[in-house]
């Protein structure tokens, strides 16, 4: 049972993109149940790095797609992504800090922080890209 | 940021670029001095004459679409002499141009003089003599100081001109 | 060859000492002179285009439509002639002063020799267009010009007949060869106009507008200059009388008195040598050959801001070659990239955070890796002792001397735009420093163009990737610095750690 299921709404319906939705919400189901088994705390940080890598690889892509589109919210949108980078630092450095996760309150975070802006944000952009 | 030394700098840049513009001046030619200019160009004889050909040679030839005459086309060089009241002045020998050795030669020289009332005698030589000259110009010709004094030849007027 | 680099080099930052005084770091006339050169370039076409109006070709209608423009429409076409001369004397300056500068910082090896070469046949078209301009007046400074330039032909085996024959007396010169001389000022230019295009080929955002500050300056500079003192013609060509004293243009005739003493034939050797000298300069000797940048694809999705930030287009975007569902793909081109590392800078995955697998960005330079990187700026940091701990993260440019010390460590890279954002993060918030100095070259001075350009507007969040808004600025400096300014750059770092103990003690 994972945490995040993929929805239509996630889609963008740019390929490149929402390869990277679905790609990203594999690594977040696959952190969740690695934390579900009982993984180390080391493995948890890792996977957080490699979350974020990916996230920020993925906004940069998906900037320049708005921005060949000419999208009208680009500023807004991007500035969501910027503060989900800055959470998403926060959250590595406390969890690398701590010597420990707390599985509930991480998963918890992860699927509000995807699913809210893929939700509103990349929704909108699917709306205006079609 | 300091507006005064920007402004001094500025000055500075476009003094420079106004002085040496148009100074110091430079001196080229001596006020005192006339100059003679020899400027000739002039096709030289061959160095051999035609071959003789056989009547039966030329026919030959006209058959084949060839040219009649055979005719090596290298040049003698050119020899100039200038004397100026019966003083060497200039002795030059210039070769043929052309990668064959076959086009024109060219003598261009510029002597700075005295001014003055002077004999000035000119002599060429375009053959295959040892000595003596094929043509040979004197006259006697006022120099005017600043001012140039032109020899030049044509073969066709003459021989040499002066001015 | 390095010496004379390094002598030359602090010349230039002694006399730009003060021009960065006047004008600002931005604005230093040194950093734009390239770009002037353009400017001024501009300024002669433009003054050209208005006196062509005016200009009678014509063996005696040139000299006296000249004198029309300078006298009669002194208010008009007499300034523009003045411009024209004046702004064509400026442009002499700065191209010489550009061509030594490019030398003494060593900006014309390796990979980057094409802007050099490409900029000698641009110097001798810059003479021949200046010189058949001053042909063109057909006063007695034309004349010598004319005399002497058509003599010093004559000793290459070019022509079967002295050219100088046109110029033999006032009956031998036909209205023809003039024609030939406007032709030679008219296409030479815009001949000239290509090079131009061609010496900045390699250089994405070419500089070639100089800053509306000075541009308005040097305009403002030359029309005052052709108001209080109008270019003027000489006395008209005869070519029967020997021109004797003459005003003489030094910017563009600087080689003739030399053909008084040398016979033409050795100073056609003599400049002909310079040039070839000139053009090997790139290779003498070779530079080091760095490994060019390279792509690791399991790490890139094309998001192309590799590609948006090179400084020497060495980056292109091509079609995805391994199969994933990724649009396209950098690929970098080995012969344009000078190993600068600004691609690393602004690649989104180069992030110091450990990570599932080998820490790999999207690009990255093979000698100098984002691993090392992070393994060196913590061990670095290890190393600090002290209440206020700063690492400095110096380009390879930039003067350190003097900041080594137990409460300081130096991490060197080819350029400051190597520095991924993250890692200032990563430095302060986990606590491996107290302030973190980025220092690198002048502003507008980048030894790689666009490296601390880039930097500034990536931590200023104006340029991707961001710094991350937690991290508190008052803890990093940029501190952009010419090459040789170590005592600058100490006095600067004193400062911050003032300012650094201020922050510790809230």
């Amino acid at each position: 049972m994972s945490l995040i299921d993929w929805r239509d709404e996630f889609s963008v319906g740019v390929d490149p993109v929402d390869h990277e939705h679905r790609e990203l919400i594999g690594l977040i189901n696959g952190l969740d149940a690695a934390m579900g088994r009982g993984a180390e705390h080391a493995v948890v940080v890792e996977a957080l790095g490699e979350i974020y890598a990916r996230i920020a690889a993925h906004f940069a892509l998906e900037e320049k797609v708005m921005r060949d589109a000419r999208y009208a919210a680009y500023a807004s949108h991007k500035q969501d992504h910027e503060v989900l980078l800055d959470e998403l630092s926060d959250v590595i450095d406390s969890v690398d800090a701590d010597g420990h996760y707390d599985r509930e309150d991480l998963s918890r975070t992860l699927d509000r922080w995807f699913s809210d802006h893929f939700r509103t944000h990349d929704a909108r952009l699917h709306r205006e890209l079609s | 940021m300091n507006r005064i030394v920007q402004a001094l700098l500025y000055a500075a840049f476009a003094a420079v670029v106004g002085y040496f513009s148009l100074s110091p001046d430079y001196r080229y030619g001596d006020p005192d001095l006339a100059t003679i200019k020899v400027s000739l160009s002039h096709a030289t004889n061959r160095v051999e004459a035609c071959v003789n050909l056989t009547p039966r040679q030329i026919n030959e030839r006209a058959m084949r679409g060839e040219p009649l005459a055979e005719c090596p086309r290298e040049r003698l060089p050119l020899t100039v002499e200038l004397d100026i009241d019966g003083m060497r002045v200039l002795h030059t020998t210039a070769a043929p141009s052309g990668l064959w050795n076959d086009g024109p030669s060219s003598v261009y020289e510029r002597l700075s003089v005295d001014p003055g009332t002077r004999t000035v005698t000119v002599r060429l030589r375009d053959s295959a003599r040892s000595d003596g000259w094929d043509y040979e110009y004197s006259e006697r010709v006022t120099l005017v100081a600043g001012r140039y004094f032109t020899i030049t030849f044509r073969a066709e007027s003459g021989g040499f001109a002066f001015r | 060859m390095a010496p004379i680099k390094r002598a030359m080099a602090r010349a230039f930052n002694g006399v730009e000492g003060i021009f960065e005084y006047a004008f600002g770091q931005r604005n230093n006339p040194f950093v734009w002179l390239g770009a002037l050169g353009w400017y001024f370039y501009w300024i002669v076409a433009a003054s050209g285009v208005y006196l062509y109006i005016f200009f009678d070709t014509g063996i005696t209608a040139a000299y006296a439509s000249v004198e029309y423009m300078t006298r009669d429409q002194w208010y008009a076409a007499g300034i523009m002639r003045s411009l024209h001369r004046y702004a064509s004397d400026a442009l002499v300056i700065v191209v010489v002063l550009h061509l030594f500068r490019e030398f003494a910082f060593d900006r014309l090896r390796g990979r980057r020799f094409f802007a050099w070469l490409t900029g000698v046949p641009l110097l001798a078209f810059i003479y021949v267009c200046g010189i058949s301009g001053y042909w063109l007046v057909w006063d007695q400074l034309a004349q010598y010009i004319a005399l002497a330039t058509s003599e010093w032909l004559d000793t290459l085996p070019l022509f079967g007949e002295p050219i100088a024959n046109n110029f033999l007396d006032n009956t031998a010169l036909g209205g023809r060869f003039f024609t030939l001389m406007v032709f030679i000022h008219i296409f030479g230019p815009l001949f000239m106009l290509l090079l131009m295009w061609v010496h900045v080929q390699r250089h994405s955002q070419a500089r070639v507008n100089p800053p509306r500050g000075l541009a308005a300056g040097t305009l403002l500079a030359l029309l005052v200059l052709s108001l209080v003192y109008p270019a003027v013609s000489q006395p008209p060509a005869d070519l029967d009388v020997i021109p004797a004293e003459l005003g003489f243009d030094w910017f563009y005739l600087i080689a003739y008195p030399l053909l008084d003493v040398i016979p033409g034939g050795r100073l056609w050797l003599y400049l002909f040598a310079v040039f070839a000298v000139l053009a090997v300069l790139p290779w003498v000797p070779p530079a080091k050959r760095l490994p060019a940048a390279r792509v690791n694809l399991d790490n890139c999705n094309g998001c192309t801001r590799c590609f948006d930030d090179c400084p020497f287009g060495a980056i292109t975007m091509v079609p995805r070659t391994d199969g994933l569902a990724y649009d396209a793909q950098p690929l970098v081109n080995a012969d344009n990239c000078t190993s600068c590392g600004i691609c690393v800078g602004s690649c989104p995955t180069a992030t110091p955070f450990r990570r599932a697998g080998p820490l790999r960005p999207g690009i990255e330079l093979p000698h100098r890796t984002i691993a090392e990187l992070r393994d060196e700026v913590v061990d670095a940091t290890g190393r600090c002792a002290g209440r206020v701990r700063v690492v400095v993260f110096a380009c390879d440019t930039s003067a350190t001397d003097g900041l080594e010390s137990d409460d300081t460590a130096i991490v060197r890279l080819p350029c400051a735009g190597m520095l991924p954002p993250s890692f200032v993060d990563f430095t302060l918030k986990r606590g491996h420093a107290d302030g973190v100095m980025i220092a690198g070259c002048a502003e507008g001075d980048c030894h790689h163009r666009l490296g601390n350009g880039w930097t500034a507007d990536r931590m200023a969040r104006r340029r991707d990737p961001y710094l991350r808004r937690r991290v508190d600025t008052r803890r990093l400096l940029l501190s952009w610095l010419p090459a040789g300014a170590a005592r600058r750059r100490r006095s600067a770092m004193s400062r911050f750690r003032a300012t650094l103990g201020g922050l510790d003690d809230e």
